[in-house]
């Protein structure tokens, strides 16, 4: 059985992030006078993976201490909750906890509440394979499914997700690629697709 | 139709039928990405106006037209068009519209014609530009048909608020879209209002005037249309 499980696949973007914002720290060491002075009184931790221990339960951090220049292996055990426990809460107060706070600096929140939702399933008695179905279910969105008709707390979640992939895909003004007016003039040469959203049977379209 | 009447009324919206001001309103669907559009053509520029009583967000926006400065007010929704219905006061004096939908979702789409119906019955002839959001999701979709807006013979533009394909394009030409409507407007909708105004004031001139021609006014300028 799976005693420890690890996602991987969103570490490389969080270790993506977390290198850039040392690459700021390692800028500003070389215009101060003091060039170790910037490591000093910053926190350099590298997350690298995290992942979650069954038991006892406890969040498990794999990062990189880079003042030290060594590889560390950090326990966060997973104390009060239940099958009943709000995932997303958890998360936020695991992240905000001063004992850890600086170690999950990039580590994003809705990274942890996956894995306390995966606590959640295997206390309710759920193999890895069915809560992993069910938190993929929950993070999908349904393109059949009306917004217009949830309510706010609902349509909260789904904006959440989509940001998401809108996070991904965004071009930020710092970015050196950034162009202010992207012009693309998307000629339909040839026969065009149909795209199916146009059936002959909608006729009030 | 009602004027801009209940609660919305207390919107100076007078200031819309000044040469240099416009109105431009978005509408879609919740979630297809109007407020992140908005956000993406005015960058750093944004100072969003939340008029939370009116579930309404105001931007507020300078530009050059043909060398004249125009003072753009656009108008985004903020969560009213949950009711799938925006109220009439959103669509009054409005000068042009932009309506968006989601390519990843197909109810999105199918609700344009929706909202629409709804812009057509109180804004008869201001241009209105159809927008395919979030391409950056799949670029497959910018060769694919969206028949709806062939049908309405409206102009139709592929976007992405995350990586700003074509967002100032659309953003530019719809301001000149609604300049160019202001200065050629032959809306019936806004001569008929206006002679409603005329007639009102014409009937109150009229109480102390022994001869009132007034009331026959009206239709007979109607016609006219």
């Amino acid at each position: 059985m799976f005693s420890f499980y690890i996602t991987d696949e969103e570490f490389n973007a969080e270790s993506r992030v977390t290198s850039h914002h040392h690459l700021t720290l390692g800028q500003r060491t070389k215009e101060s006078s003091n060039p170790k002075a910037g490591f000093i009184n910053s926190m350099s931790y590298k997350a690298m993976k995290c992942g979650l221990r069954f038991k006892p339960p406890a969040i498990i951090l794999l990062y990189e201490d880079v003042t030290a220049g060594k590889y560390r292996q950090r326990s966060m055990p997973i104390r009060s909750f239940s099958k009943f426990s709000d995932c997303s809460r958890a998360a936020e107060q695991l992240k905000n906890n001063p004992r850890h706070k600086r170690h999950l600096e990039n580590v994003s929140q809705s990274q942890l509440e996956r894995l306390y939702k995966l606590l959640k399933g295997h206390l309710n008695g759920n193999s890895l394979e069915e809560s992993l179905e069910e938190i993929r279910r929950s993070e999908t969105i349904d393109p059949e499914e009306d917004l217009n008709k949830l309510d706010d707390k609902e349509l909260e979640k789904r904006k959440s997700l989509m940001d998401e992939l809108f996070e991904k895909n965004r071009k930020k003004k710092d970015d050196p690629d950034f162009e202010y007016n992207v012009e693309v003039d998307f000629q339909q040469e040839g026969p065009v697709e149909v795209c199916g959203w146009d059936e002959a049977s909608d006729e009030e379209f | 139709m009602s004027m801009a009447g209940d609660g919305v009324s207390d919107i100076e919206q007078e200031k819309y039928d000044a040469d240099e001001n416009v109105k431009i309103i978005c509408l879609g669907d919740s979630a297809v990405g109007k407020s992140k559009l908005m956000e993406r053509f005015l960058m750093d520029g944004f100072r969003p106006q939340q008029l939370s009583t009116f579930a309404l967000t105001l931007y507020k926006y300078t530009t050059t037209v043909n060398g004249k400065t125009v003072l753009v007010d656009f108008w985004d929704t903020a969560g009213q068009e949950r009711f799938q219905s925006m109220h009439a006061s959103y669509y009054h004096k409005a000068h042009a519209c932009i309506m968006v939908f989601d390519v990843q979702r197909k109810i999105t789409y199918k609700n344009l014609s929706t909202w629409y119906h709804e812009l057509r019955e109180y804004r008869p002839e201001i241009p209105c530009i159809v927008v395919a959001n979030k391409i950056d999701a799949d670029l497959r979709v910018t060769q694919k048909g969206f028949n709806f807006a062939k049908k309405n013979s409206l102009p139709f533009y592929f976007v992405s608020a995350a990586d700003g394909t074509n967002v100032v394009k659309l953003f530019t030409d719809a301001i000149k879209l609604a300049v160019s409507y202001k200065q050629n407007s032959h809306d019936f909708m806004d001569a008929v209002m206006q002679e409603l105004e005329n007639f009102e004031l014409e009937k109150q001139e009229a109480v102390s005037d022994k001869e009132d021609e007034s009331e026959d006014a009206l239709p007979l300028q109607l016609q006219g249309f």
